[in-house]
């Protein structure tokens, strides 16, 4: 069985230009390319997980001028002159990790992987707006995340213990 | 999951939206936050031949408050209702309605003005805009033209919305609720954070004298979210608590108002019944949260 995909005519396309992890970007692209696969497909950014790809599971969430979103639910045309921020912009000089990764290290809060670096970036937008949240915050801020591993309990303690290193102030190699 | 191809267009104007929109009417798709028509464009269900991007349309995102009206522009962000001062003194319910829609990623996305023109039966915006009596203000080529809100909504998905129409904001008057007496609700039965509501309940309610000990009410309205195919309003329920103080009475009065208004339809997880039953209670839940807000 196959789906005839084939496009009748030639395919549109956009040019864009935007900042991805602190490196400027030019591209030309087709409208209906989401972020998420204009981030890990050719820009070869492969901690923006590819899930659900509907909205769903938040593994391809990624920080657009500093705030959190779903990159398979914003087109890549749409992201023309913004500043992206993936997990791997989130590690210091030498690939350290940042203090929210090395929580999450410390703290099991990941089995299989495949969701950490949704969480670990939404984390990073939950802990600006909240240095210190209480877990009720953490389970809002975290609520656009799935998880079908961990139980979600050992993600909150990561977060918990990312905000004490933020405290701390010198923690890691990142900028937490 | 990749949505087919489509023709992108970016418009700087409203002017320039309502043109595009005027010559390609229903062979054009609107995208405003693109939460729930990503996920359209994504399982193709939606295939449109043109996408309207409007997402760069400032003149259709922010908040006012003036002379007793509110003006929520289209383009707002839940996140930026959520958390805006002015609307959470002049009408708290829809910062209330805002942050209870999915999570943080979804809610820097997602739109005041594509709520409204999504019109799910279980949409925040749409039930708090008919408890309120909010407006709906739509603009084409021809100009701009003022839809009440329970006028708006016809049916499941369905609204007044022309082809060539382009939502820019919503207002509500809000001078029947002085903060200093009045209190609002916005109630809802919700399993996970991504999906939709059960049922809402969306109640505003005013008093005579917050000192009092238990104040009369002199206003109260009440709105549910799919507990019907549109925004369902109960008057039998505003009724049967305005002149009096709010007693268990009443607040039995509203349920059963609500049970008798309810015409939900069944699904998976929530069989008719149980959600008449539901929005009875969440009902009696808001008017009797607003009307403790009410009271100071």
């Amino acid at each position: 069985m196959s789906v005839d995909d084939t496009p009748q005519t030639e395919p549109p396309t956009e040019e864009i230009s935007l900042t991805v992890n602190g490196e400027t970007v030019s591209a030309e692209v087709e409208p209906r390319l989401k972020l998420s696969d204009f981030l890990r497909r050719e820009q070869g950014l492969r901690g923006v997980r590819v899930g659900c790809e509907h909205g769903v599971c938040g593994a391809c969430t990624v920080l657009v001028d500093g705030k959190g979103v779903k990159s398979c639910l914003m087109l890549a045309v749409q992201a023309d002159g913004s500043e992206i921020t993936t997990v791997e912009g989130l590690t210091g000089d030498g690939g350290a990790l940042h203090p929210i990764q090395e929580a999450f290290h410390e703290t099991h809060a990941l089995q299989c992987g495949f969701c950490t670096s949704g969480f670990v970036v939404a984390t990073k937008e939950l802990l600006e707006e909240n240095p210190d949240p209480d877990r009720d915050a953490i389970e809002h801020g975290l609520a656009d995340n799935v998880c079908r591993c961990t139980g979600y309990q050992n993600i909150y303690e990561a977060v918990e213990r990312a905000a004490d290193y933020a405290d701390e102030g010198s923690h890691g190699g990142g900028d937490g | 999951m990749k949505p087919a191809q489509f023709e992108y267009h970016r418009p700087d104007t409203v002017q320039e939206a309502v043109e595009l929109l005027d010559e390609m009417e229903h062979r054009a798709e609107l995208m405003a936050g693109n939460q729930s028509l990503g996920i359209m464009l994504s399982t193709r269900l939606a295939t449109p031949e043109n996408v309207i991007d409007i997402n760069r349309l400032d003149a259709l995102s922010g908040i006012e408050v003036a002379d007793d009206r509110v003006r929520v522009g289209a383009m707002t962000r839940h996140r930026e209702i959520e958390r805006s001062d002015a609307l959470g003194r002049a009408v708290p319910m829809l910062p209330e309605a805002a942050e209870q829609i999915a999570g943080p990623a979804v809610r820097n996305r997602g739109t005041f003005g594509g709520s409204i023109g999504e019109a799910d039966p279980a949409g925040n915006y749409p039930c708090a805009m008919a408890a309120l009596d909010g407006t709906i203000h739509l603009r084409s080529v021809d100009g701009e033209r003022e839809v009440p809100a329970d006028e708006f909504f016809i049916a499941h998905m369905f609204t007044e919305l022309e082809e060539n129409e382009l939502i820019v904001g919503g207002s509500v008057d809000c001078s029947p609720w002085p903060s200093e007496r009045s209190g609002m609700a916005f109630d809802e039965l919700k399993r996970a954070a991504q999906t939709w509501p059960t049922v809402s309940a969306a109640a505003a309610v005013r008093v005579d004298d917050p000192g009092a000990g238990d104040p009369t009410v002199e206003e109260a309205r009440l709105a549910l979210a799919n507990a019907a195919d549109v925004p369902l309003g109960v008057p039998d329920a505003e009724d049967a608590v305005e002149g009096e103080p709010l007693s268990e009475g009443s607040l039995e009065a509203v349920a059963e108002a609500t049970m008798a208004a309810a015409d939900p339809e069944d699904e998976m997880h929530a069989d008719a019944e149980f959600k008449t039953e539901a929005a009875a209670e969440y009902a009696r839940r808001a008017i009797r949260t607003a009307y403790e807000r009410a009271s100071g």
